[in-house]
């Protein structure tokens, strides 16, 4: 083997885009050869593929047409039913649009309070490597934990908001959150703002990455330091502002535990989403083919942000 | 939880532990991203800094608010006390201590699978060429957006079909099948940025994929393993969703787990509302001491995962 075929199945392909082997005779056999080598190296992933994604897909669109239960015994073919009965579910419609309203909230929250506690962060603040363990804690803990004690601190009797409220002289305030639509969302917003620890994550690598002539420069044009933070780095963080957006509008179709765990979707089921859905429907008599269904049109909106995500970063990197 | 992609070129640290002598890029030497901020060589206003730190202290307290409600909650009736309970004996028939145990058993596990399966994945779509490399490679970066919830009728009828109720592995593993398309991200990347060199050389000695591959790969990923592994030990503490679905027996109830299980033992009163607060602050010790002293490790596995894609 020479050495340049060598060099070329071990350069770094920085675009992404594989060439498949040119078609000389000798190249083609090798690639064969290598190809059962990575078969090889590839077959323990594709075992895991093939059993918790391929054959979970496939198990999905078959029980989506059943009315069945956990046994999976006794099921009944109905076809496209569970389907319609899903989507003209206003629970169910409601879920979506809540995923879609409360990765917004996130995104918003964290391109502008989540930035900026990233840059105040990195001016070397006192004791800011011990208030960025803390902001980032209620991230990184189980969320389970998270938002059962914030899910308690919630409550009519006793709460601690209500409490809170108490003390600042706010006490006509208090009130059942979880009582009225309005008042449920609010607090749901407040238990995402705390959430964003991994946006200011990325923004507080991502900015250590700047080029410090660029803000020096800046600053002796006389820019304050908040407009440095505004006019300079705000612009200059895109592509990270592009990494929170995508990455949080994906991980609202995983964030389960937030609402099991603090509102459970009250008040009656508007502030659940698509997991509290799936998985309260799965629960319930003879659900599980209605939660298949619900689980494929959730699949198939996550995959679509999932295409998005990767065309638009690939493209970005041209 | 979620895995994220970042456009620019891998940082400065990545590189660094590369050009390292091999050995010394061990895990003591870690460095923070925020080691390099420009911001801290800026002479700013002294005005200005001092608007920051009140700013900061300000956000932070407002932070610690909830965590210093449940501290203080967990205390307030019956004190220490409720502590030393919860360790000793039983909540709903679940040993908290136990939890722990179960918790790292499975955090373990999915980490060992993940890595594994990642490592010789991550070998194949970075250092060997066949057809289709991409096109598979994207496939398997789709399911990053497989929703654990969507998938747990499947992963029901899997584990009763496979007995693997009630059992470590069947929690960790389809918890290690939804961290890997992150892990062959994350492996991937790190692995194109190696330099051609080394794997040169071991062909022209005429080494096969497998001796090159535990020779001359692996021990250039120690890094990329060890932020891997740190990774999947989080996700897996933070996993409420599998094991409340597939482990029944009170015995196995993992940490998050058991926040569900213990809820119904404590009543309205201020007293079980005190222990359930120190139930809550107990059950969270074992993770934010993961994240305060693994937090460069998680960071690093976080924000350089997608440097390169």
């Amino acid at each position: 083997m020479t050495n340049k075929s060598v060099l070329s199945a071990g350069r770094v392909n920085p675009s992404g885009e594989g060439s498949p082997a040119p078609a000389s005779s000798g190249r083609r056999r090798r690639t064969i050869n290598t190809g059962w080598t990575a078969a090889a190296f590839l077959l323990p992933l594709l075992a895991f593929y093939a059993v918790y994604y391929v054959y979970s897909f496939v198990f999905l669109g078959q029980v989506s047409q059943q009315r069945v239960g956990l046994s999976f015994v006794d099921q009944i073919q109905v076809g496209f039913q569970n389907y319609q009965l899903v989507l003209t579910d206003p629970i169910f419609q409601r879920s979506i649009i809540n995923n879609l309203i409360f990765a917004a909230v996130s995104i918003a929250a964290s391109l502008t309070l989540g930035f900026f506690i990233a840059m105040m962060l990195a001016t070397g603040a006192r004791l800011n490597r011990a208030m960025y363990v803390i902001f980032l804690l209620p991230s990184l803990i189980p969320l389970s934990l998270f938002a059962s004690v914030f899910g308690r601190m919630l409550q009519d009797q006793g709460g601690a908001f209500n409490q809170a409220l108490q003390t600042i002289g706010l006490g006509a305030l208090q009130q059942d959150w979880l009582a009225s639509d309005g008042t449920a969302y609010a607090a749901v917003f407040v238990l995402l703002v705390y959430l964003i620890g991994l946006p200011i994550m990325y923004y507080r690598s991502d900015v250590s990455s700047v080029d410090v002539a660029i803000l020096e420069a800046s600053l002796l044009d006389g820019a304050s330091t908040f407009q440095i933070f505004r006019l300079i780095l705000f612009p200059l963080l895109r592509t990270t502002h592009l990494t929170v957006i995508l990455s949080v509008l994906l991980g609202s179709f995983r964030a389960f535990d937030l609402i099991f765990f603090s509102t459970l979707g009250a008040p009656s089921g508007r502030t659940g989403i698509s997991g509290t859905y799936i998985y309260q429907s799965a629960l319930a008599q003879d659900g599980v083919g209605y939660a298949a269904a619900a689980s494929v049109i959730v699949l198939i909106v996550a995959l679509i942000v999932s295409l998005v995500q990767i065309i638009v970063t690939r493209r970005s990197n041209r | 939880m979620t895995a994220q992609t970042s456009e620019k070129p891998a940082p400065a640290e990545q590189l660094a532990v590369l050009t390292r002598p091999r050995g010394s890029s061990g895990e003591g030497k870690a460095r923070e991203p925020g080691d390099l901020d420009p911001l801290r060589f800026l002479r700013l206003k002294r005005r200005d800094k001092i608007v920051i730190q009140v700013a900061l202290v300000a956000l932070t307290l407002w932070w610690i608010f909830p965590m210093w409600t449940a501290i203080s909650s967990s205390v307030s009736f019956g004190g220490i006390g409720n502590y030393l309970s919860l360790l000793t004996q039983p909540v709903n028939g679940v040993y908290l201590p136990e939890t722990f145990v179960n918790s790292a058993v499975i955090a373990l596990m999915q980490a060992v699978l993940v890595c594994a399966v990642a490592a010789l994945a991550g070998f194949a779509f970075s250092r060997l060429q066949f057809r289709f490399r991409e096109t598979l490679y994207y496939a398997v970066l789709i399911c990053l957006a497989v929703p654990g919830t969507a998938i747990i009728v499947p992963v029901y009828y899997i584990s009763g079909t496979l007995g693997l109720f009630d059992s470590y592995w069947g929690v960790a593993l389809p918890e290690a099948a939804l961290t890997l398309p992150f892990g062959v991200l994350l492996i991937r990347n790190f692995a194109d940025s190696l330099q051609a060199s080394s794997f040169e050389a071991a062909k022209v000695d005429g080494a096969n994929s497998w001796q090159t591959f535990v020779h001359i790969f692996l021990p250039q990923m120690r890094s990329p393993l060890i932020n891997l592994a740190i990774l999947c030990v989080m996700w897996s503490f933070q996993d409420f969703l599998f094991p409340s679905l597939l482990l029944r027996n009170p015995a196995l109830t993992t940490a998050s787990q058991a926040v569900q299980t213990i809820q119904g033992a404590f009543g309205a009163t201020p007293q079980q509302s005190s222990e359930y607060f120190a139930s809550l602050v107990l059950l969270s010790v074992p993770a934010v001491l993961l994240v305060t002293f693994g937090l460069r490790w998680v960071s690093r596995g976080l924000t350089g995962g997608g440097s390169k894609e």
